[in-house]
């Protein structure tokens, strides 16, 4: 599944999403380009009542993850319950619909 | 007045258990009392909705103006099962609100007005014209529609509607659907108050609504506006 | 560098203002900031506008060339600052540099913004233009939903709690009744926002666990600040302001990169760069103007700029050292909370403030023999920050 390229700096190994021209620890400038891999650790959420324009769905979720690699994200969690440190899977679905067109996010589901 | 003709020309009146009168605390801290009036408040309460005829912002007036006919329709026994609950704070009229029956299993929501901004009268009664009928009344739907944008998007959305298909009997917009199962989901969130009222706060409520001048009813509606400076 | 006076300032009412322009709001201020320093007919060098959005939120642009003609200030420099919230405060440091460096000798800083000409969704949604497109504002996140994620993070790690949240308010709208540019003129209580089993209704959840009243309201509004040289304050018949101290740090933009989520380091390093310029520590400030433009950024902010230990914010709130007749008065005007967030004005207007309770001017809500003021102004989510400290001479 092709979700977002990430960043591993070739020459102290820091991961980053999103990218950076130049390495956020070291400043080199070449990088690996990776995938996130593995289950997704919910570092914090929050649960939006109060819509943005474009959105109609009351109660979305949004967190921010961990993945097992070091890549962390953004994305909307599907979940009935939620918690901390919760261990989560990615899939890549729509998000959010602009310009009349899908745009396709992280989607985080209980692992 | 020709008793006969005047007979035909009222409509049959529902019987309607009466609401039950609560107390909400506002954000301030003061407690405002919702309660259901009856026709001989309506003089009163025209008084308050004149005013807003010439705000147009956020269609004060036209809410205003479609308010003013509805209640006075109530009074003068030209509207079918209608019904209006207000929202006192210290005995001043904080807001109004209005419907009526439109069948055994249906209700029509017909205007909501606030005359103090900022302190969520207008929702909290909302949800007290959505209460009546759907705790009290046996009614399995409201059906709503909304003038303004504000109106639209906190209700519709908010509550989670089902829209329909159809005129509602204002002409607008097309109207939405709060059936009694998405009303007791979002009960919690959305409804607040507290039975019984402290006697002496309904007695106050009950004994007069007070209502403030014409432009002190206007100012607060649009704000301050005379600059600092 | 040379000194830095703030020699003339000007506001007007923060709120709903319908009836009238962006542009012509600024140019009040503008030429009140010029007439409360007497400037009579010495020319304004250069011109700074702060303001976020005009092109979204107006459809006007260049807005900096507008006021200049509004005002005839012409051939005046002018430009205009974008620093999202923090577009007040970084036109305060472009004029501040603009007079040390010696190149102006008199510079006209406005902070504006006319907000609610859309509607609140849409203002919403151009606000939350500040976030990553890819990373972060596809998921629909919003301002209240970054600061409900940070807000989280805050409540696990040091123990903040809701209460402590709406204290920050319920303070705040106090302070704002006193303050008759406020956009909110209104008391709360803790009780009916907070205490009350139904308090959830009457103050209901924004983005969990960000609730209504933990979020500034969306304002129109501006406020403006003449900052001369020396030579020319010498010459003014004002009561000038020394700018003492000016700082800017930036962090990453999104959240999720940020080396510590609860770290606010933008405003430490913001903070410490315009304390080292003044020469003085955060123990010297008599009152401070932070951007609570959500309550959990007071307590965090008041701990990052260096006046109360990392997580004590929140215990000196409880002990009222906060308020304006204790040991550190924190937004006497209202803050963000209570006066309204016109987010350009916001940088403009807590230097205006600052100037007020420095000269003695500030009516009900002054600090007793206030010498040295702080103001902070939040652009992103913290990632730019812009930090003033101003001193009575």
């Amino acid at each position: 599944m092709k979700t977002v390229t990430a960043f591993r700096c070739k020459k102290c190994g820091l991961v980053m999403y999103p990218g950076h021209l130049r390495c956020l620890k070291c400043n080199n400038r070449e990088f690996e380009k990776i995938e996130p891999e593995g289950a997704a650790k919910l570092l914090t959420y929050t649960v939006i009542e109060q819509l943005p324009w474009g959105i109609d769905e009351r109660g979305r979720i949004i967190g921010v993850v961990e993945f097992e690699n070091g890549v962390k994200a953004m994305g909307v969690v599907q979940a009935e319950e939620v918690s901390m440190g919760q261990k989560l899977q990615a899939a890549w679905e729509p998000v959010r619909y602009i310009a009349g067109e899908d745009v396709y996010g992280f989607t985080f589901y209980p692992a | 007045m020709d008793m006969e003709l005047e007979a035909m020309l009222r409509p049959p009146e529902t019987p309607m258990a009466p609401y039950p009168p609560k107390m909400i605390t506002l954000a301030t801290g003061a407690k405002m009392i919702v309660r259901q009036v009856d026709r001989s408040a309506v003089p009163t309460l025209l008084k308050a909705v004149r005013p807003t005829l010439d705000i147009p912002r956020d269609y004060y007036d036209v809410v205003g103006a479609r308010l003013y006919a509805e209640l006075l329709g109530w009074y003068r026994h030209r509207v079918r099962d209608e019904f209006c609950l207000v929202g006192q704070v210290d005995g001043y009229l904080a807001g109004i609100v209005n419907s009526r029956l439109f069948s055994t299993k249906t209700c029509i929501s017909l205007h909501t007005l606030s005359l103090e901004r900022g302190l969520r009268i207008g929702a909290h009664l909302f949800a007290a014209k959505m209460e009546y009928p759907l705790e009290y009344l046996d009614i399995e739907e409201v059906l709503i529609t909304a003038e303004s944008p504000i109106g639209f998007r906190r209700w519709m959305i908010e509550y989670g509607l089902e829209p329909r298909d159809g005129q509602h009997e204002l002409g607008g917009a097309d109207y939405f659907a709060l059936t009694k199962d998405i009303y007791l989901k979002n009960k919690d969130r959305l409804v607040a108050g507290e039975r019984p009222v402290p006697p002496d706060l309904l007695e106050e409520a009950e004994k007069e609504i007070k209502i403030r001048a014409a432009d002190k009813i206007r100012e607060k509606i649009e704000g301050v506006k005379e600059e600092t400076q | 560098m040379k000194a830095v006076y703030a020699a003339g300032v000007g506001m007007t009412r923060f709120g709903r203002r319908d009836e009238v322009s962006l542009v012509d709001m600024m140019a009040d201020v503008g030429l009140q900031a010029i007439d409360d320093a007497g400037l009579g007919e010495q020319p304004v060098d250069m011109v700074y506008v702060g303001n976020m959005a005009s092109g979204l939120f107006n459809h006007q642009v260049s807005v900096a060339s507008a006021l200049v003609d509004r005002l005839n200030l012409m051939p005046a420099a002018a430009d205009r600052v974008e620093n999202g919230p923090a577009s007040g405060g970084s036109a305060i440091k472009n004029g501040f540099l603009a007079v040390a460096s010696g190149y102006a000798d008199v510079v006209l800083v406005v902070g504006g913004e006319k907000m609610r000409e859309v509607i609140g969704p849409k203002a919403t949604d151009v606000v939350a233009c500040m976030t990553h497109m890819e990373a972060e504002y596809v998921y629909g996140v919003t301002l209240p939903a970054m600061a409900g994620m940070f807000t989280r993070l805050y409540m696990e790690k040091y123990g903040v709690t809701r209460e402590h949240l709406s204290m920050v308010a319920v303070k705040n709208h106090k302070n704002g009744t006193l303050n008759p540019y406020a956009h909110i003129q209104m008391e709360i209580s803790l009780f009916g926002i907070y205490g009350h089993p139904q308090s959830h209704v009457t103050n209901p959840v924004v983005a969990d666990p960000i609730h209504l009243y933990d979020c500034c309201p969306v304002s129109d509004g501006a406020a403006a600040v003449l900052l001369v040289s020396e030579e020319m304050a010498k010459k003014l018949d004002a009561k000038p302001v020394l700018v003492a101290g000016v700082g800017q740090a930036t962090d990453t933009h999104t959240l999720q990169e940020r080396a510590e989520p609860t770290d606010l380091k933008a405003v430490r390093i913001a903070s410490e760069k315009a304390f080292d310029l003044a020469g003085i520590k955060p123990k010297d400030i008599d009152v401070a103007e932070l951007h609570d433009a959500f309550t959990i950024l007071e307590i965090a902010e008041s701990e990052h700029a260096g006046f109360f230990k990392k997580g004590e914010g929140a215990k000196a709130l409880v002990e009222g050292k906060t308020q304006i007749g204790g040991s550190l008065p924190i937004n006497p005007s209202g803050g963000l909370k209570a006066r309204g967030h016109p987010v350009g004005a916001t940088g403009v207007a807590q230097a205006v403030e600052l100037v007020w309770q420095l000269r003695g001017e500030a009516g009900d809500r002054q600090v007793k023999k206030a010498k040295n003021g702080f103001s902070l102004n939040f652009g992103g989510f913290g990632n730019n920050v812009v930090s003033l400290v101003l001193r009575r001479v």
